[in-house]
């Protein structure tokens, strides 16, 4: 049973690092069109890693030092790619969801300073893919995922 | 608990790793660095929402820093092009629509252009006070699907 719930729970978060790493280094959008009273969504993305908008969002949360602000936003995307993929597949269980865990508590601190300081951004959390702003909303989201990772630090067999 | 440590180490290396490669041969590459070449302080800069809402309301000038080509290959509609680089030869055309005190928000393209933070030194040398600047502005406005204009400043 408890075997079936970690697993479970492994794919949904190693899924949701995946997704939300691919969706900055390739830019993907969703735009939304509306004609003749239907709605249509188009999905687009970038050939090419293009890290430009991310970087943006890194830099609106002014977090110093600025002169590191690419690096981070070249780095994090990718990181969040492999430690989510080892973690859907089910390989390096307890290194990949310590990853998660330790970028958690620094999403959760960036985003609880933006929110402490008011800052009216973008969470960047998904790239550019949800418009949605940093809130109380994107905090709660990351503790209840750093729950998960920290659960399954302590409970999986690497 | 050791062992999970240091793989995790592990992956942290190959995941920066990948990203500093990937950016490497990317044609659309970001600099590793970001330092200014001009210090401005951060409360100059003006977020895209925000700059977009002040425009909506037509409560700015928008200025564009860029070249007049620039410019004329497409632009923020209502902004006014202010070529940083030819400042002095500009600003007559420019000046008699802004107030020394309205609101002025400068733009150029991409994170290390630095021509709207010259164009805001210099417009505060000619008493402008009140000056923003929207980074990265051009690729951001269009990017967020913005209305955009092209052709040169009549």
């Amino acid at each position: 049973m408890i075997q079936w719930f970690n697993g479970l729970l492994r794919v949904a978060l190693g899924g949701i690092f995946l997704l939300s790493g691919v969706v900055k280094i390739w830019d993907v959008q969703i735009k939304k069109s509306s004609s003749d009273h239907t709605v249509v969504f188009t999905t687009q993305a970038s050939r090419i890693p293009d890290l430009s908008l991310f970087a943006q969002d890194v830099l609106n949360y002014r977090v110093p030092p600025r002169a590191l602000n690419n690096v981070v936003a070249i780095t994090v995307p990718w990181i969040e790619v492999v430690a989510g993929l080892l973690l859907v597949v089910g390989v390096w269980k307890r290194a990949s969801a310590l990853v998660i865990a330790l970028m958690l508590v620094v999403f959760l601190i960036a985003i609880g300073q933006a929110v402490a300081r008011g800052l009216n951004i973008n969470c960047g959390c998904f790239g550019t893919l949800e418009g949605r702003k940093v809130g109380l909303i994107g905090l709660a989201e990351d503790a209840l995922m750093l729950a998960a990772a920290a659960w399954l630090v302590w409970r999986e067999k690497e | 608990m050791r062992r999970a440590m240091q793989r995790s180490v592990v992956i942290v290396w190959v995941g920066a790793t990948l990203g500093l490669v990937a950016n490497a041969v990317s044609s659309r590459r970001i600099p590793l660095l970001t330092t200014p070449k001009v210090e401005v302080p951060e409360q100059d800069f003006i977020p895209l929402t925000q700059a977009h809402d002040l425009w909506a309301k037509g409560a700015v000038f928008f200025l564009d820093a860029r070249a007049l080509e620039d410019y004329a290959a497409g632009h923020i509609p209502n902004a006014l092009n202010l070529p940083a680089e030819a400042f002095s030869e500009h600003l007559g055309q420019v000046a008699p629509f802004l107030g020394t005190d309205s609101v002025i928000v400068c733009y150029c393209d991409g994170m290390e252009c630095d021509l709207s933070y010259h164009l805001a030194d210099l417009l505060r040398q000619q008493g402008y006070t009140n000056i923003r600047i929207l980074q990265n502005g051009w690729t951001d406005w269009s990017k967020a699907g913005y209305l955009t204009n092209k052709g040169a400043q009549p």
